[in-house]
């Protein structure tokens, strides 16, 4: 039976199509956009709501062994937050790492459709699976770790460069995942053998003589030539260390005109000498992004309150745990990469967090190609992905953020373009790109997803208007429609569906997987024909 | 006004959660709203009515007349007012309190007190396991409020406490004071192994000689000034029995956890 | 108006608005607490020249202290609270800090303006201090080589009273310093209220300003006995010698009742006549009329 909807009269921000803010119908047939319907389809009457694509967030931890290590290593982190069985929703908890179901509702509750999970260890592809398996309604993925894999690095300190390509291949089909990830290249292995991080991009990894900017240059090379929909998603070196925008930079030159996608970039903008006091090298980095077309970023922003520090960069975990004193876990995950889990907390009245916010910002608010800059917090790094339309306010509307600056501590923002107020405002159109539009084209899902168009994913959110706070506004969607699909209504999340698991499936020279097998069966703890993914694994029958 | 007085009836074998008991959430309701307040048997919903009798409403001040050893979260939360229980209480009792005064006569189950930010907690007789301590995962446990013990109280009595005093005339279990942070912990009777291990501020004293860890060092014997106010205060204030040769006495004081922080105190009694 | 033969001068006392505190000290023994109390109190007999003004308010029992010690109680009085802070923070530091086994105490616990005590001194600490919250007070604990010094960590501040006054003009030296003792030792049994001078007795009562030199206050030449014929005297015929009392006190009614029982103390034979220092009711907030305070004392 073929299953039809006209939302009518709603405003519409589809920056994909160029549209801002023209009211058309929106016809929707069998969970996708069409041209047309017959005049008796049913309607929802969307007069006078905003109308976008579903949000895409594309640098989200949702899934995967550390995400779960992280969840069992706070239950006070559920304790005052459950997530009640209602109907046929089923119960979870929430806080800063919420439980897979939990995770599903709260993102459509804000109008996210499309979830990437950014790290995800090949060893740990079978329980990422596994939970995204039980993450309702949004579309999800991952990315693989890559950029401290001991069988890559030895092909490429070997100057096997299409060895270490067939190996991405085989391993992004292998684990079902849909992107390279690099985390700390080189860094976390370095780490892992003699508790000393590399620190420059030309250090070489102890033991492998692989540098860092050979990790670069290789999977950012390997991401072209397997044609995959992302190019490589990096984290680079140095997170959060003073004086890191340097390392940042020399990142983004050592993809030598490649595209790339830089994460969390906020993280990575720092100046100051390591050890010293950080300060904000955001407008040295954004004039590198913003006259590189092949570069993309997301922001990372922080947001204060609580947090999860859960990443693949190991001494960043050690690095968190020494300055916080808190408990945490440290994984050396074989072979393949690391794990820092730490309970954090954003504070207005630390120096250091107010300089990270600042810095996200600046960010955001000195961009000049929205189409290259994405949304993001890094949940649960920066921050939950429920302070999203917080940050949404703080950068579309000048007011509330001058407001807020007043209440921070103010030298945190010594040396921001902050502290004298930068008056951009974003609009509607450019909250879409940063959240829809932009994600979803730097994923290469442009054809299904982010847009409004006919053959799209009927993944739409429908909020009313509310310029005097776009906080409430974009915190509660009034409608969200999932593949056609109604899950929200009147602000309610009433039914639940489940979204697709998205992977890439590039071809690669399977004479790989000979080499592979003698690697596995000499070092690995998994015997190679058990690594793979098998079909059944992925999304729910 | 008189108080509100709850009459245990058939109490099932599965606990009953009852956190709905608290002066604050019965007062100024009539019998009849009180009696339909939830709780909790299992997963189910039932009414407060099904299993207690109901007399006199609206006050805050609430009296229990039986034992209610299987009803779990009694007082839990509670802000204000006054709850006597004749009798003993389930786990929970007073958690998570910030005011008010809880009296159980009887017995306490688990985690009395847990978290409580302050009030007063009396329990008559013995407190189970966790008494006053912080629930798992919790970066505080107690964090204000009194929490005074008649009996004996079970293992990790004030564990991550924050802040606050517990006193326990009879033996406290093992890891007493787990963990804490700052606080005061005052034990008349003896108490089991590692205790106050991981301390990292506060003061746990004890009139009896404890097993003591190696990581806490002997640093002189004294009389604290501080500590007479603190014992004045629990035998003045809240009526706590203390014999003056504890008062004005002389105590061996030991540094620690210097496998922590180190920077809290046991002080032991030596004479008067 | 005559009290026990003696003339009441139909004039006031004139009396300041200040800001009080009340520390309670405790030692283990009494002489401790009165030594530790006699040192925080010394050189502080004027605002003026002292920065404060400050006595002994009494000796406190070991049932009426808050650690079961024996203990005196002082009160110190300045322009305002922060006065009152920086000079008791300085007296505290220097007298009972320093002092063999005393503890010291916030004795205006229920005061809303609170003022830094403990909270400065733990600073000798050098991070070694521990502080302790009982019954929502908190202390601080600070190790001194004798032990520890525990002390509250804030003060209360209140409005208080200060200057109140009387004067007894006598027949002799010997008769007018008869009399003031007497006043002093009957006015120590009334709380609330110190006495800044030197045994509770000025002799150098002064004026505003001076005939000759740059200087704030000069001797009250109109009241000086040596200089009758000299000035236009105050003195009446056969007045020889003068003597003061000043009393600050924490409310008006404390001050009030202690002129109200040293005035009748003072009123023995050999003294002429009490009188009281006033400005003309120009410079203070309290005006103490002598006879109307003394209405129902039995002549």
């Amino acid at each position: 039976m073929t299953v039809r909807l006209r939302i009518a009269g709603a405003r519409m921000y589809d920056p994909l199509r160029g549209v801002d803010g023209d009211v058309r119908d929106l016809c929707i047939e069998d969970g996708r956009i069409v041209e047309r319907l017959p005049g008796d389809a049913p309607t929802l009457d969307a007069r006078g709501l905003v109308a976008m694509p579903g949000g895409v967030d594309m640098h989200s931890h949702i899934a995967g062994p550390k995400v779960n290590l992280a969840r069992k290593l706070q239950p006070e982190d559920h304790r005052d937050d459950p997530q009640p069985r209602t109907g046929a929703l089923r119960s979870g908890t929430g806080g800063t790492v919420p439980s897979t179901w939990t995770t599903g509702y709260r993102y459509a509750g804000l109008g996210y459709t499309t979830v990437m999970e950014a790290a995800v260890p090949p060893s740990g592809a079978r329980s990422a699976h596994a939970e995204l398996r039980e993450t309702p309604i949004v579309d999800k993925g991952f990315y693989v770790l890559m950029g401290n894999n001991e069988y890559l690095m030895r092909a490429i300190a070997r100057g096997e460069a299409g060895s270490a390509r067939d190996f991405a291949g085989w391993l992004i089909c292998a684990a079902k995942a849909y992107a390279i990830k690099i985390v700390n290249p080189g860094g976390v292995a370095a780490w892992k053998s003699r508790r000393a991080d590399v620190r420059g991009l030309d250090d070489p990894v102890d033991g492998l003589g692989v540098t860092p900017r050979q990790i670069v240059r290789t999977l950012a090379a390997a991401a072209e030539e397997l044609a995959l929909p992302h190019p490589v998603h990096i984290h680079c070196n140095n997170l959060g260390i003073a004086g890191n925008a340097a390392t940042t930079l020399e990142t983004m030159r050592a993809v030598e005109g490649r595209r790339a996608h830089f994460t969390h970039l906020q993280f990575h903008s720092y100046g100051g000498e390591p050890g010293g006091r950080p300060s904000s090298k955001a407008a040295e980095v954004m004039e590198y992004v913003n006259s590189h077309p092949n570069i993309s970023v997301d922001v990372g922003q922080v947001m204060f309150g609580p947090a999860t520090a859960m990443t693949a960069d190991g001494p960043v975990g050690h690095l968190l745990h020494q300055l916080t004193g808190r408990k945490w876990v440290n994984v050396d995950v074989e072979l393949e990469t690391g794990c820092g889990i730490v309970p954090y907390e954003y504070k207005d009245r630390r120096t250091i967090h107010v300089l990270q916010w600042a810095i996200g910002l600046e960010i955001f608010l000195t961009a000049r190609d929205l189409w290259r800059v994405v949304l993001s917090t890094d949940h649960p790094n920066g921050g939950s992905f429920l302070s999203y339309p917080r940050l949404m306010r703080l950068l579309m509307d000048r007011a509330f953020r001058d407001e807020e600056i007043k209440k921070v501590k103010a030298n945190g923002l010594e040396g921001t373009s902050l502290k004298d107020g930068l008056d951009r405002e974003y609009s509607l159109y450019e909250i879409a790109i940063i959240t829809r539009a932009a994600p979803a084209r730097l994923l290469g899902l442009q054809a299904r997803k982010g847009h409004l168009g006919p053959g799209a994913d009927a993944d739409v959110a429908l909020y009313e208007d509310n310029p005097a706070d776009r906080e409430a506004m974009f915190r509660a969607p009034r409608y969200v429609l999932k593949g056609g699909r109604l899950v929200v209504e009147e602000g309610q999340l009433r039914s639940q569906v489940f979204g697709r698991t998205l992977r890439a499936a590039p071809s690669y020279d399977r004479a790989i997987e000979h080499d592979v097998r003698a690697f596995f069966d000499r070092y690995g703890t998994i015997q190679f024909d058990n690594f793979a993914i098998a079909d059944d694994e992925v999304d729910r029958p | 006004m008189t108080a509100t007085v709850l009459t245990p009836l058939d109490l099932p074998r599965v606990p009953l959660e009852a956190e709905a008991i608290a002066p604050e959430r019965l007062a100024g309701r009539s019998e009849r709203e009180v009696a339909l307040l939830p709780v909790q048997i299992g997963n189910a919903t039932a009414q407060l009515g099904e299993f207690f009798r109901v007399r006199g409403a609206g006050s805050d001040e609430i009296r229990i007349d039986g034992d209610v050893s299987r009803v779990k979260g009694i007082g839990a939360g509670m802000t204000r007012g006054r709850l006597v229980v004749e009798g003993g209480v389930g786990m929970h009792a007073g958690a998570r309190m910030r005011g008010g005064e809880l009296v159980v006569m009887g017995d306490a189950g688990a985690w009395a007190g847990a978290e409580m930010v302050g009030g007063v907690l009396r329990i008559g007789g013995s407190a189970g396991d966790h008494a006053g301590a912080a629930y798992p995962g919790s970066r505080r446990g107690m964090t204000g409020g009194a929490l005074l013990v008649g009996g004996n109280a079970g293992r990790e009595l004030g564990g991550v406490m924050r802040r606050g005093l517990i006193a326990v005339r009879g033996s406290a279990g093992d890891y007493s004071g787990f963990n804490m942070i700052a606080g005061s912990i005052v034990l008349c009777g003896g108490a089991g192994r590692r205790t106050a291990a991981g301390m990292k501020r506060g003061s746990l004293v004890a009139f009896r000689s404890l097993e003591l860890l190696p990581t806490f060092r002997y640093a002189c014997t004294y009389r604290p000034e501080f500590l007479a106010l603190l014992l004045r205060t629990l035998r003045d204030l809240f009526g706590f029995a203390i014999d003056a040769r504890y008062v004005s006495g002389l105590y061996r004081r030991y540094s620690g956890d210097f496998a922590e922080l180190g920077r809290g105190e046991i002080l032991i009694w030596t004479s008067d | 108006m005559r009290l026990n033969g003696v003339f009441i001068e139909d004039t006031f006392a004139e009396a300041f608005a200040m800001s009080g505190a009340r520390a309670v000290i405790t030692g283990r023994t009494q002489a401790w607490a009165r030594e530790a109390a006699t040192r925080m109190t010394g050189f502080a007999t004027s605002v003026i020249g002292c920065k404060c003004e400050a006595g002994i308010e009494g000796d406190l029992p070991a049932d009426a202290t808050p650690d079961g010690r024996p203990g005196t109680s002082v009160l110190l009085f300045a322009f305002n609270p922060e006065g009152v802070q920086t000079r008791i923070v300085e007296r505290i530091g220097q007298c009972v800090l320093t002092c063999p086994t005393t503890a010291c105490y916030d004795g205006l616990a229920e005061e809303p303006v609170r003022i830094s005590v403990g909270g400065q001194l733990r600073y000798f600490g050098d991070k070694f201090q521990l502080s302790k919250v009982i019954d929502g007070r908190r202390y601080w604990r600070v190790p001194v080589m004798e032990g520890e010094f525990l002390v509250e960590e804030t003060f209360g501040a209140r409005p208080a009273v200060g200057g109140g006054n009387f004067l007894i003009l006598g027949e002799s030296a010997d008769a007018a310093l008869a009399a003031a003792e007497a006043a002093v030792a009957a006015m120590g049994r009334v709380r609330g209220v110190i006495l800044p001078f030197p045994g509770g007795i000025v002799r150098s009562g002064s004026k505003v300003g001076s005939r000759h030199y740059s200087l704030k206050a000069t001797t009250n030449d109109a009241y000086c006995p040596t200089l009758r014929g000299m000035v236009e005297s105050a003195l009446p015929d056969g007045v020889n010698s003068v003597l003061e009392i000043v009393i600050d006190g924490l409310t008006v009614e404390a001050v009030e009742e202690a002129m109200r029982v040293g005035i009748p103390a003072a009123c023995r034979p050999g003294v002429h006549s009490i009188s009281a220092g006033n400005y003309g009711g120009k410079l203070g907030q309290y005006a103490l009329h002598l006879r109307k305070l003394l209405e129902g004392v039995p002549a």
